[in-house]
């Protein structure tokens, strides 16, 4: 067992952390303050390959697969949540649904450019009533000849706003349900029919863009669906084991960064007559915190490597998930508390990353779906079904 | 036009902190980056490909690790990148480098332009470029902010008292730029990919060098290390009265 | 034991509730979004008699015995915690500080305007070097023939943007390590003090919190609370009755974080019926149900004791470290049941999850809190512990 990474993974994490410093850490505090995007940052990465990490080099991607994007996602987590979630509805599963089941064709004409950041993309699963339940969403493609017309709406897309592609999910076939009756279709958001509605004002994230998109008779050409039809829920799950893994990744670097900060501010602190640092209890913090941090590291880099390496991943995934955003919050709320009265000023970047890290628990499948998955996975190994 | 850069690695100063008290170095963390002032020699040099289609070969010495140093290089856009190497040369002082990277550049042929640091982060001496250009026979300007290229003549642009200089000269020539002239470009990712797991930088020795046991004794022998004596620190004080009060205590008023 | 409210409590909680569901509840999100709580609703609720809630009547208060005001703190903190901040540090504080150490003639003086609300109180004792550890004071208080100057720097002064007076600690004796601290009562326009930099904060928006310059701030003898060397004494004090306050506030939030959730996961329909029906989904909600219960009567029974005459700053540190705790376990595990909606902003929860993570920071850090009791429980030892 190898546990280093490879010496072009140790240049791009240098290349990412640089680029993390120099061009996404100055504007974490004013995308927060002004709930935008920051469109400027999101180019200047696209220049250097940035929004086509895991993608083959024949699409206008890296080549550098889950690792490498595991490896910006943390490296841009320890700075800024609401560039990695940004970057991760794009390459993680907007881009990422076209990859993973794609026609060769649809690669060339979408990948591509997403890829090379010349397009932005989404991914539009969740409705009002489908939340954790995603087999009850209701939003519905109506096939007419060699075309399928689009009704329904979607909420808490992130990249809603500003994405030019969307892998949008809806049924065609209503007495089949999830299994079967459910098409992924590769939407473009300039065409007739597309809307994007209300922008949600969020606790935290606030320099990405979430909103509701509504679909009103938006005819999608066939050879614009994405996979199987009737196997859209396929789809969706398979992309969104990917993004678990990656979001792990945000949030240990997240968690990384917030344990930094919090023992520079123990050891210049000083009360009582010397360093907060010489105190147990901050000693204490201090050290679960790392604990944590070094089990979610290696968790979340083997699970990559298994992806990469064409390993079945999907409950290591969904560990990632779970395991990531409890860690973050719980460094993140330590590290508010080493930091004092100052941790709940906005002026301190550790009360952006404290609302920023909350929402890591709920998105891209809440916590007690991650449970569910990985519960039924564990016993189905010992002949059990469980069902939620 | 072919422009050669001469670059060197130096341990990465976030990596290390100065015990005054115990006059030690610690090295917390042993990072190699490449001497920012090099890096900005590159960036020079990469504009003025982009600008003119020159053609760019890195050189740098040191040990294996001077490797992530030219692959990086090339991953900026560097078209060769060349690694002096060989245990004979892990004695050079600046003297001793000057000689061999002359010899590298006289291999290299038809060379218009050298740009390199003006000085190291760790050792600050600045000698390698001005001993390089006498090495070479070449005239040179040192401690630049900007190079242009124009009818064969290098313009560049320098600090000069309150203001800047405008220095021309011809090529072939040697100028070396100093840390923050400009801002180095990051290297594309894919690049960095292909660096490891396709590109190979070219390797030098000495016999390739055609230099003798003779010409790599370095000048200068090394005896010690010191720190420097402690700077006495003022006093601060706290209020106009108190500097008052420490005037009149010392007869000055 | 008999743990029935006496039906004159039943009758001013009924009050206080009515109160607060009207009028503070409507205004909550309002004063998150403009980081204010409106004027209107101060002097409303001072026209009830809620600023002077401990003054005794003939100085125009309410003269709540301690667990009403208990009831009162549950009530407000259960609409809106910035407001009850408000209150609490104007009267657990401030007025208390007038009340248990004020000398007749300002005890005259002060009341009636701090019971009115013509005058609400901010509390300045932190400092930039001095947070947990206020043996470390800077601010300097310097006797003149005509009483006293001040000079320093206050930081995290609740109330200052709205207050007409200024409980200043300061110290008189900065070698007598903590023994030498003095209180002074500095009226809001007194030249020399500036109520400097808002501190923008995570929640408790509506609260206003600020940084105060003291730059040679002449204050009359007559405005010194309390003997000099006092001031130790009376922070530890008035300390102990802001912290019971701040439980009583977060045991309110508590309250509704959990009715809110009870509410979401009935309605919310996900996987063909409400999410009440998943087992993960009922244990958050009966955690957290459990802890608002240990809450409640870890918070009455402090207030009891404080009716009884029992030195309150044991009790005091129980309750504020178990409501930093409670409060944000609640408040975390319902944002979790709200699922996507809990980190919107125009459902409550994500402003109760902000607004309780105060509690553990707010008039002394769960760190401090733990250290307080340590020392009190070793003391039964004979043996003296530090920080």
């Amino acid at each position: 067992m190898d546990f280093t990474f490879a010496p072009e993974y140790v240049a791009l994490r240098k290349m990412f952390r640089e680029f993390a410093e120099e061009e996404v850490r100055p504007l974490a505090k004013t995308i927060d303050r002004e709930h935008r995007v920051p469109h400027e940052t999101l180019k200047k990465g696209a220049k250097i390959g940035l929004l086509g990490v895991p993608f083959p080099t024949k699409y206008g991607g890296m080549g550098a697969g889950e690792t490498g994007y595991c490896i910006m996602m943390e490296e841009f987590g320890r700075v800024c949540t609401s560039t990695i979630t940004n970057i991760g509805a794009h390459i993680g599963i907007g881009a990422m649904a076209i990859y993973l089941d794609g026609t060769e064709a649809q690669k060339n004409k979408y990948l591509t450019p997403l890829a090379s950041g010349e397009k932005i993309a989404a991914f539009a699963l969740t409705e009002p009533n489908a939340g954790s339940d995603a087999a009850a969403i209701r939003t519905r493609a109506v096939r007419e000849g060699d075309s399928y017309f689009l009704d329904g709406s979607k909420i808490y897309i992130t990249n809603g706003p500003i994405a030019d592609i969307v892998s949008v999910f809806a049924v065609t076939d209503p007495s089949l349900g999830a299994r079967g009756g459910v098409t992924a279709f590769i939407v473009e958001t300039n065409w007739e029919g597309f809307k994007v509605g209300t922008l949600e004002n969020k606790m935290g994230i606030r320099g990405s863009s979430t909103s509701e998109l509504i679909f009103d008779n938006l005819r999608v050409p066939q050879e614009n669906i994405l996979g199987q039809t009737g196997l859209g829920f396929i789809t969706a799950m398979k992309t969104l084991d990917l993004g678990r893994v990656s979001l792990g990744a945000g949030c240990l670097g997240g968690a990384q960064a917030a344990l930094e900060a919090a023992m520079q501010w123990a050891k210049a602190r000083n009360q009582f007559g010397a360093s907060i640092a010489a105190k147990q209890s901050i000693q204490w913090m201090v050290a679960d915190i790392a604990c944590e941090i070094e089990a979610l590291r290696s968790l979340v880099y083997r699970t990559a490597w298994m992806a990469d390496s064409g390993q079945p991943f999907s409950r290591e995934a969904a560990m990632c998930k779970l395991y990531g955003s409890e860690v973050a919050s719980r460094t993140i709320n330590k590290a508010l508390q080493i930091h004092g009265s100052l941790g709940y000023s906005r002026d301190h970047p550790i009360e952006r990353a404290w609302r920023d890290a909350r929402i890591s628990e709920i998105f891209e499948g809440t916590n007690e779906i991650q449970r569910t998955v990985i519960a039924s996975e564990l016993f189905k190994e010992i002949g059990v079904r469980v069902r939620s | 036009m072919k422009i050669v850069v001469a670059m060197k690695q130096v341990l990465d100063p976030r990596g290390f902190t100065v015990n005054r008290k115990a006059e030690k170095i610690f090295v917390n963390r042993e990072e190699w980056i490449t001497n920012p002032a090099d890096l900005c020699a590159l960036e020079a040099a990469l504009a003025l490909k982009d600008k003119l289609g020159a053609e760019v070969v890195v050189l740098s010495g040191g040990p294996a690790r001077a490797g992530d140093a030219l692959r990086d290089a090339w991953a900026r856009g560097a078209d060769r990148a060349i690694h002096l190497s060989d245990k004979a040369f892990s004695t050079a002082d600046g003297c001793v480098a000057a000689r061999i990277l002359a010899k590298a550049i006289d291999k290299v042929g038809a060379v218009d332009l050298v740009v390199c640091g003006d000085r190291a982060l760790d050792t600050g001496a600045g000698e390698v470029g001005p001993r390089l250009a006498e090495a070479l026979g070449w005239p040179q300007v040192l401690g630049a902010l900007d190079v242009s290229v124009q009818d064969g003549h290098a313009h560049a642009v320098k600090p000069d008292g309150a203001g800047y200089a405008e220095l021309e000269v011809g090529l072939p020539a040697l100028v070396t730029l100093a840390a923050g002239a400009n801002q180095p470009r990051y290297p594309h990712g894919g690049r960095i990919m292909e660096s490891y797991r396709q590109y190979q930088p070219e390797a030098w020795t000495a016999p390739d060098l055609g230099l003798s046991e003779d010409e790599l004794k370095p000048l200068v022998d090394q005896r010690g290390q010191s720190f420097p004596p402690e700077r006495q620190r003022g006093t601060l004080l706290d209020s106009p009265e108190e500097l008052v009060r420490l005037l009149k205590r010392n007869r000055v008023i | 034991m008999d743990f029935a409210l006496t039906e004159e409590q039943q009758m001013f909680r009924d009050m206080f509730r009515s109160f607060a569901q009207k009028e503070i509840a409507k205004v909550a999100e309002h004063a998150d979004k403009t980081e204010q709580v409106p004027p209107e609703l101060l002097s409303k609720a001072a026209e009830q008699g809620m600023l002077g809630a401990l003054v005794p009547d003939n100085f125009g208060g309410a003269a709540l015995d301690p667990i009403s005001y208990a009831l009162l703190m549950e009530e407000i903190g259960r609409a809106c915690l910035s407001t009850a901040v408000v209150v609490a540090c104007h009267t657990s504080l401030v007025t208390q500080a007038v009340l248990d150490f004020g000398s007749d003639a300002q005890k005259k003086y002060w009341l009636p305007m701090l019971a009115s609300g013509q005058s609400i109180g901010a509390f300045a004792l932190t400092e930039p070097d001095a947070g947990s550890d206020t043996h470390s004071l800077a601010t300097r208080a310097r006797r003149t023939d005509d009483g006293n100057v001040l000079n320093g720097v206050k930081t995290w002064v609740t109330n200052a943007g709205i207050a007409g007076v200024f409980l200043v600690v300061a110290s008189s004796d900065p070698r007598a390590n903590g023994r030498g601290l003095s209180a002074f009562l500095v009226e809001k326009d007194t030249p020399g003090l500036k109520v400097g930099q808002r501190d923008l904060t995570l929640g408790l928006r509506g609260a206003s919190v600020h940084t105060v310059y003291l730059d040679n701030v002449h204050v009359p003898e007559a405005n010194r609370l309390g003997a000099e060397g006092d001031g130790q004494a009376m922070v530890e004090h008035v300390l102990a009755h802001y912290r019971l306050a701040l439980a009583a506030a977060g045991l309110g939030l508590g309250a509704a974080a959990v009715e809110a959730g009870v509410k979401f996961a009935a309605e919310r329909i996900q996987f063909g019926g409400p999410i009440a029906n998943k087992q993960a989904i009922q244990n958050y909600i009966a955690d957290s149900s459990a802890q608002v219960e240990a809450l409640r009567y870890l918070v009455y029974h402090t207030a009891w004791q404080a009716e009884q005459g029992s030195h309150l700053a044991s009790g005091a540190m129980y309750a504020k470290l178990f409501a930093a705790q409670a409060t944000r376990f609640v408040t975390d595990k319902m944002v979790q049941v709200h699922g996507g909606y809990g980190y919107i902003e125009d459902y409550p929860i994500a402003r109760l999850y902000r607004n309780a993570r105060s509690l553990d920071l707010l008039g002394g850090t769960g760190e401090l809190m733990r250290v307080g009791i340590a020392i009190n429980l070793f003391k039964s030892q004979q043996l003296e512990i530090s920080p």
